[in-house]
């Protein structure tokens, strides 16, 4: 008996180690049917019964930042009465924290991020509120289309109201360049290469001029792939999705040469030791030239040495560039805004509602913008002009040059956490060596099954 | 007569239903704590390795399919190689190791024997992300102090990428993680020498026995109920190795050092596929168990 007992025990203990708990998954709300009227104006006030709200924000810029968010939660709760308690996520965990709240039916009232968890996650589970009322024709005419479309899930469908937008790009650096004679391969003030050869010329200069490797083509991990992305379709004028979103495409002919191109090239490795945030360190401090995981935020960041924005921690300056391309280069976008979970609560819905208007189309919307450090999404916001709220900052003023190249966003594609998976999984075999068309294919197929294509 | 022992089984079976029921008021909380956050998500673990189970729509019973799909699943095969491998490499050098420092350090006076129990100890209750910041560091392809120590000693000729090329990466898990598993063995080992009798030592080298032969003979019977739990807690710790995984090579490169727990959180959690994670840990759990009864088994022949 004891011999039994203290066996049930064992198997007892191991499973539940083993055990991973989980809640059978709830049958997905129906979104609400939008109503026709349009929002209600940000002055009109809250219902009585709702005077708090609870809002998880990713990093977004200062949107991390709990100092600058209690200042505008501030100002909100002095407009409406609302006082909204935030909880800042990472991406480490962030999703990972999400998803338990969700299946505990503890979800907040509103989350900030983009529309590929916001619209192609959630929303496309059923979590989200349709939010597609908060679009009235004014808005529609002021906000930038395609990112009007990343929030739209359909016609009459939206999970997200954006915010701010920004365009992700790459970097050099503009010291070592110019003492390697490279600086002859791009134009400095478009921010472009001149052809995809010169930048392989770049390479090749600062690599001999320097005699370590220039740039790494990251793919420990997800973070930062967007520019490991970018990379490869500039190249040869590949894609990542088709036009509808509907099929990954990175397993085409320009993809695979792109792909060749960077193994070949001298001064461009592989690594699948470091994901995006390892490379801007290792750019930052000196030991790579080149950073292929870039935005605005980056360029601001006045790095932990402290030598200031746009400078490395040498105090080498940083000079943002657009992906090569031998067309004009397509930037992998980011877009990021508010949404709303359906927890069942009219009330609470409608001032999460009350929330967003406030911060994406009134007057407080300027401030919003500038906590996030990153673009407007729209000119003008309830009659504010929106147009000169970074006149003050040269470096904002520089960047706007990147953002008519914003190109498709290709993120709300179906099955994107398992395609975002296989890409870098794709990357490790072909830095190992492996046959690039067949590694491509097998990964792109994954990714296929995925999105159901 | 006979009234009074009636009276007295009365008072004691009224003593006996008190005493027993006044138990398991204090285990209660504990009981309501283990049902709902032990069994009950055991018994969903098993129940939802049958379903379909997704987040955002309603599961679907599909039998056995999960399971199916798992032994199809050729992610599944090598996380489950890498996994062995840990348990195969970790464990007897965890349990050795430790037993050879315990020995040593026991042997030292009071203050070295707790300073050393300390030090072996630290990275036990030092944060497991400090830690594995600390050996990324180290392991960095590009400033690492290996490879800076490697190139230096003429040990290597360039930068090795010890976390980026699979020939590496899983021995550096491995290491890690043993540097994480033998404080906990090391202090377990030195309180079972503790309680040795030392008198049967001391009868046994009055005998003429070697100090080989005591421990062999005298001190390593006494200490195998220790040996055991720390067997059976190794074990189980490198198949739950996933935290080490997580935050230094995402199961890469190349699968490399995929686990099962790192690919049950991946599918469970990245892609929401409940169901096939749940199959995935019942497999993971019945190993466990298979290998802790073997252990146990052999641990109570001796």
């Amino acid at each position: 008996m004891k011999k039994f007992l203290a066996l049930l025990l064992a198997l007892i203990m191991v499973f539940s180690l083993a055990a991973c708990s989980v809640e059978k998954a709830e049958e997905p709300a129906p979104a609400p049917a939008a109503p026709a009227e349009d929002a209600a104006p940000v002055e009109e006030a809250a219902p009585a019964a709702v005077t708090e709200l609870t809002l998880w924000t990713y990093p977004i810029g200062g949107w991390g930042n709990q100092e600058t968010v209690d200042a505008l939660m501030a100002d909100f709760e002095a407009a409406t009465g609302i006082k909204v308690s935030v909880e800042y996520l990472n991406y480490t965990d962030g999703d990972d924290k999400v998803n338990t709240a969700i299946e505990a039916g503890a979800a907040p009232d509103l989350i900030m991020e983009g529309p590929e968890r916001l619209v192609a996650n959630w929303g496309a589970k059923g979590k989200m509120v349709n939010i597609a009322d908060l679009f009235d024709a004014t808005d529609l005419e002021e906000l930038n289309p395609a990112t009007v479309a990343a929030c739209f899930a359909d016609d009459a469908t939206a999970y997200e109201y954006p915010l701010v937008m920004t365009a992700h790009c790459m970097a050099i650096n503009k010291t070592v360049f110019e003492a390697a004679d490279a600086l002859q391969y791009l134009n400095v003030e478009t921010r472009t290469w001149n052809s995809t050869e010169d930048f392989l010329k770049a390479v090749a200069a600062v690599n001999e001029y320097t005699g370590k490797q220039v740039g790494a083509v990251f793919c420990a991990g997800q973070g930062g792939d967007q520019g490991t992305r970018a990379l490869v379709n500039n190249l040869n004028g590949g894609t990542f999705t088709n036009a509808e979103h509907t099929a990954y495409t990175w397993d085409s002919a320009e993809n695979v040469a792109a792909l060749q191109t960077l193994v070949d090239a001298e001064g461009i490795e592989f690594d699948a030791g470091i994901v995006g945030g390892d490379e801007i360190a290792l750019f930052y401090n000196g030991t790579l030239n080149m950073a292929f995981c870039w935005n605005i935020a980056q360029q601001l960041n006045p790095n932990t040495a402290d030598t200031g924005a746009g400078l490395t921690a040498s105090g080498d300056e940083i000079l943002f560039m657009a992906f090569p391309s031998d067309s004009v280069p397509q930037l992998c976008g980011g877009i990021w805004g508010f949404g709303i979970f359906d927890n069942g609560d009219a009330a609470r819905i409608d001032a999460a509602k009350t929330f967003i208007k406030y911060f994406c189309d009134s007057e407080a919307t300027a401030d919003a913008v500038k906590a996030a450090n990153y673009f407007a999404v729209r000119d003008t916001a309830e009659g504010a002009d929106l147009t000169g709220i970074w006149a003050d900052n040269a470096i904002m003023n520089e960047y706007n040059v990147l953002m008519p190249m914003l190109g498709d966003y290709y993120q709300v594609a179906a099955g994107w956490a398992e395609a975002r998976t296989a890409w870098w999984n794709m990357l490790q075999a072909v830095g190992s060596g492996a046959d690039i068309t067949e590694s491509v294919a097998t990964y792109a197929a994954q990714a296929n099954a995925a999105a159901g294509a | 007569m006979a009234n009074k022992v009636i009276t007295l089984n009365t008072k004691n079976r009224r003593l006996m239903i008190h005493e027993t029921v006044t138990s398991y008021l204090f285990l209660a909380p504990f009981l309501l704590f283990f049902v709902m956050f032990v069994l009950y998500p055991m018994f969903m673990c098993v129940y939802t390795s049958f379903f379909d189970a997704t987040m955002g729509r309603e599961d679907v019973f599909i039998g056995f399919a999960n399971y199916k799909t798992l032994f199809n699943d050729p992610v599944f095969w090598t996380a489950l190689k890498n996994t062995m491998v840990i348990v195969i490499v970790s464990v007897p050098i965890t349990c050795i190791f430790s037993l050879w420092v315990a020995t040593v350090i026991s042997k030292m006076p009071v203050v070295a024997t707790s300073a050393f129990r300390c030090i072996f100890y630290l990275p036990v209750v030092t944060g497991s992300v400090a830690v594995t910041v600390v050996w990324k560091w180290m392991f960095n392809n590009y400033y690492g102090i290996f490879n800076y120590l490697g190139q230096n000693m003429g040990l290597i000729d360039k930068n090795i990428n010890w976390l980026g090329d699979e020939k590496y990466a899983l021995g550096c898990i491995i290491l890690i993680l043993l540097t994480t598993s033998v404080g906990q063995p090391i202090v377990l080992y030195v309180s079972a020498l503790d309680n040795v009798d030392k008198s049967l030592v001391e009868a046994a080298e009055v005998d003429g026995a070697t100090e080989m032969q005591a421990f062999w003979k005298i001190k390593w019977p006494q200490m195998m109920p220790t040996t055991l739990y720390i067997l059976v807690i190794t074990t189980i710790n490198s198949f739950q190795c996933f935290a080490l995984i997580q935050l230094l090579t995402s199961g890469g490169p190349n699968n490399s050092t995929m686990t099962i727990m790192y690919y049950i959180y991946y599918n469970a959690f990245k892609l929401y596929k409940y169901g096939y994670g749940n199959a995935m840990g019942v497999i993971l759990a019945i190993i466990i168990a298979i290998l802790s009864a073997v252990q146990f088994k052999a641990g109570q022949e001796k």
